[in-house]
């Protein structure tokens, strides 16, 4: 073996002249003339990927980034990973089309710690401590990053929020974590097992601070499961046990075919008896896992019937263990296979681990039964929530009630309604498990109706124990809830499918529980079902009959009082409006847009692109105008539009609408101010508009009277306003910023 | 001048990083650095060595492989029959 010192310098290359070129600069060479040919590169997908962009000047990854740009490209998941490890930053608008995780490491390292840069990203970062299933080389370089800028909270919220799937989070936070834990409730725990539990002990640690406990935890010795159940301790606040296949059902063939299945009868037999000891004796909760489905048979095919097989066996353990815990709310159980479900039965155990130390479990299943444990503790301690409040469109049925209306909402036996109606069955179940559900829906009042009318919905309108559907922010809409109720907003858990609304919520009202849900209906039913803030910690008759005494406390309520705070999420979202005339590329567009929009509609003409065209190709007669919005979370597209009819000083607005994707949020407060404008720059003097009341566009009944139009008529077939320019100024919203585009 | 940098100097500069973290150990790194060494290298942390060199280098050592490691050196020696 060599005895040289590693860091000891190897000698710089020697070879330099014109006949021997130098290796280096050959690469140097090489990763230029790749990054030249870069669009090429990335169509391919090659070359690109062997370069290591830490090695490469911020200058030249700029230059990659531009010709990409030029050739239309954007740049894709798999380049932009290495040049953000890489802590490169991503100038343009390269980053705008990477998922949530990978523009926010963008921001990240092209931030320089200011603390406007911090209130700008405290968003972003929020929802992402809310997703599952970060990328683990992401996460670490997010928490790297959060440490250097000294963002302390950040990066400690993010790494708790992560540390199960990437245990090494907690450590890169250092410092922060160790204030953190300090800062912790103290929970005494004692930990066995039927073999070695030391890494378990490692990973309870961070796994109960993630959960807001600091545990201090005593190992007992070796295998003394059975005698730490026998002999309870006293001292601690709950009994942790290990169990492992391996460790319990350790069997000596030499005993012959019969011994060997009564051993392993006993041996199910000693246990269950020590749990019924344990229920009657222990004064502190024991936490205790049932064994994992094994990674191979021991009887074949005959393995869950015959007396020689492991699962046989396994499976009479496992049926002690819930017994005990049937007999004794103390006794709590995980479900180890639950627990486990996301590693191989092969990956369960490691078996050189098992041979070198006689540990039972792998370090990723340890990690996985560690959480298991602390989020059994917690269920106990807290209790699951207590109120599921749910939102309609896109969520309890596919489609918009407003704009679809009751026949055109997807819920029923066929695909895709049936995703829709199982996740109403996941609403029954957890009603039944004795939630309260709780509709929240900005929509018109009438969308309560749906229930009764569409044939799918299994949910009915008597199965809330409260509603507010109505056009008021959901924020308030719940606290006013939750007081009548008189119950606390941590005690409700929030489902919406926009992450606006989501955002909206954890802003104003932190304390209620908004997890993110998946984007696909078909994931939600079985993600609700996993979603730990609704396990119960017991099922008893009196969680069955809540919601029937919370139904007779119901009272509809009219819910107004906007939250000033509102406006600092409006402010956050940092809303952009582009204002275009309408043109060939927007025409289609727009008609369409006139086809579909019922519910911020102000005349709802239906006009098509012939009619359209004409007003905007005469800038004399007409003008037709679009509006496209983005924000932090994304592009929403063209989403409003308008046309007017000019006569020399007078001009009247034709028609109106507003895609209720963006309702709410003074979008459309800014475009009318800036068609005011473009009419005032042509000349007009006086604007009319007027609405014309539908079945469906009540919203926006006083939409005129909010920005500055005067009534001056109101005939049975609508009300008709009117603007003067020059002697009120034109309406403006302090949250959008509206630019033109010609 | 910007060309692409040389390579560092040593052959897996992630072993000081893994020391530093299974072990605390931020003291310099030879071949011949062993469990006599490192007073957190027992054979319980052994496990967690283990575990950490086949995370960052996404391979998947044997049992005779964890008895072959005991010092620096062995590790390179491992880690480069894996082709890392």
């Amino acid at each position: 073996m060599s005895s040289s010192s590693l860091d000891m310098p190897r000698p710089p290359p020697t070879v330099r002249g014109a006949s021997a070129p130098v290796p280096e600069d050959r690469i140097g060479e090489i990763v230029d003339a790749v990054i030249a040919a870069a669009p090429e590169c990335v169509r391919k997908r090659v070359l690109l990927p062997a370069i290591d962009w830490a090695l490469v000047p911020p200058h030249k990854v700029n230059l990659l980034l531009s010709s990409l740009e030029q050739a239309g490209l954007l740049l894709p998941r798999w380049l932009a990973k290495p040049l953000l490890l890489a802590g490169h930053t991503l100038s343009g608008r390269a980053g705008d089309a990477l998922p949530g995780a990978l523009k926010l490491l963008a921001r990240l390292n092209g931030a320089a710690g200011e603390p406007d840069e911090r209130d700008g990203l405290a968003a972003s970062l929020k929802s992402l401590t809310s997703t599952p299933g970060v990328d683990a080389d992401i996460a670490v370089a997010l928490v790297r990053r959060l440490v250097a800028l000294s963002w302390d909270d950040e990066a400690l919220r993010f790494a708790l929020a992560h540390a199960h799937s990437v245990p090494q989070l907690l450590r890169l936070a250092g410092g922060v974590f160790d204030q953190h834990l300090a800062s912790l409730p103290l929970l005494r725990l004692r930990v066995s097992g039927s073999s070695t539990t030391r890494t378990l002990v490692d990973a309870l640690g961070p796994a109960f601070a993630v959960e807001g406990w600091r545990a201090d935890i005593a190992e007992s010795s070796f295998g003394s499961a059975l005698g730490d159940l026998l002999a309870p301790p006293d001292d601690v606040d709950a009994l942790v046990v290990l169990l492992d296949v391996d460790g319990l059902l350790a069997t000596d063939w030499r005993h012959g075919a019969p011994d060997v299945g009564r051993l392993a009868a006993e041996r199910a037999d000693l246990l269950g008896e020590a749990l019924q000891s344990y229920a009657s004796h222990a004064s502190v909760p024991l936490l205790i896992n049932t064994l994992p489905v094994p990674s191979g048979p021991t009887a074949g095919l005959l393995d869950r019937q015959h007396g020689l097989g492991l699962r046989r066996a396994i499976d009479a353990v496992n049926a002690r263990i819930v017994d005990g815990a049937q007999r004794s709310g103390r006794v709590v159980v995980v479900d180890a296979d639950q627990a486990l479900s996301a590693l191989a039965a092969r990956d369960h155990v490691d078996p050189k681990l098992w041979y070198y130390g006689r540990i039972g479990y792998s370090a990723e299943a340890t990690h996985c039964l560690a959480r298991a444990f602390a989020e059994a503790w917690q269920i106990v301690r807290r209790g699951p929530v207590k109120v599921l409040a749910v939102d309609f469109d896109n969520t309890l049925w596919g489609g918009i009630y407003g704009d679809d209306g009751v026949g055109g909402l997807a819920c029923g036996e066929d695909f895709p309604g049936n995703a829709f109606q199982a996740l109403q069955q996941e609403c029954l179940r957890l009603k039944a498990q004795g939630l309260l559900l709780v509709a929240l829906s900005k929509n018109e009042e009438s969308a309560l109706e749906v229930f009764a009318q569409h044939p799918g919905m299994v949910l009915k309108a008597d199965d809330f124990a409260a509603h507010a559907v109505n056009w008021q922010p959901k924020a308030d809409n719940l606290k006013r809830i939750a007081e009548d109720l008189n119950l606390g907003l941590d005690s409700i858990l929030f489902l919406d499918d926009s992450p606006h609304e989501r955002e909206a919520m954890r802003r104003l009202a932190p304390a209620v529980v908004v997890p993110e849900m998946p984007d696909d209906p078909a994931e939600r039913p079985r993600w609700l079902r996993g979603l730990t803030a609704t396990w119960p910690a017991r099922l008893t008759a009196e969680d069955a009959a809540r919601p029937a005494v919370y139904a007779a406390r119901r009272a509809a309520q009219d819910l107004q009082a906007r939250s000033a705070s509102f406006g600092e999420y409006l402010s956050a979202l940092e809303q952009r409006l582009v204002v275009r005339l309408v043109d060939d590329r927007t025409l289609a567009r727009t008609a369409q847009m006139h086809q579909r929009t019922n519910q911020f509609n102000l005349t709802t003409l239906r006009l098509g692109e012939a009619e359209i065209s004409a007003l905007a190709d005469d800038p004399k007669g007409g003008l037709a105008l679009v509006g496209h919005v983005t924000d932090r979370f994304g592009d929403h597209g063209l989403v409003i539009a308008a046309t007017v009819d000019i006569d020399g000083g007078e001009a009247s607005i034709r028609t109106f609408l507003m895609s209720c994707r963006v309702i709410g949020r003074e979008v459309e407060r800014a475009f009318v101010g800036a068609l005011i404008e473009e009419l005032a720059s042509r000349g007009v003097a006086r604007v009319r508009g007027v609405y014309v009341p539908t079945a469906k566009n009540a919203m926006v009944r006083d939409f005129y009277d909010s920005c500055g139009f005067s009534l001056v008529g109101d005939e049975g077939s609508g009300t008709i306003w009117s603007f003067a320019i020059g002697e009120t100024a034109p309406p403006r919203s302090t949250y959008v910023t509206t630019s033109w585009e010609m | 001048m910007d060309t692409y940098a040389s390579a560092t100097e040593l052959i897996y500069p992630e072993i000081s990083e893994i020391f530093a973290d299974v072990f605390q150990h931020g003291g310099p790194l030879t071949r011949g650095t062993s469990p006599d060494d490192v007073p957190r290298w027992d054979s319980l942390q052994h496990i967690a060595l283990i575990r950490a060199l086949e995370t960052t280098f996404s391979v998947r050592l044997s049992m005779d492989e964890m008895m072959e490691i005991r010092s620096v050196g062995d590790i390179e020696r491992v880690l480069g029959r894996h082709g890392v």
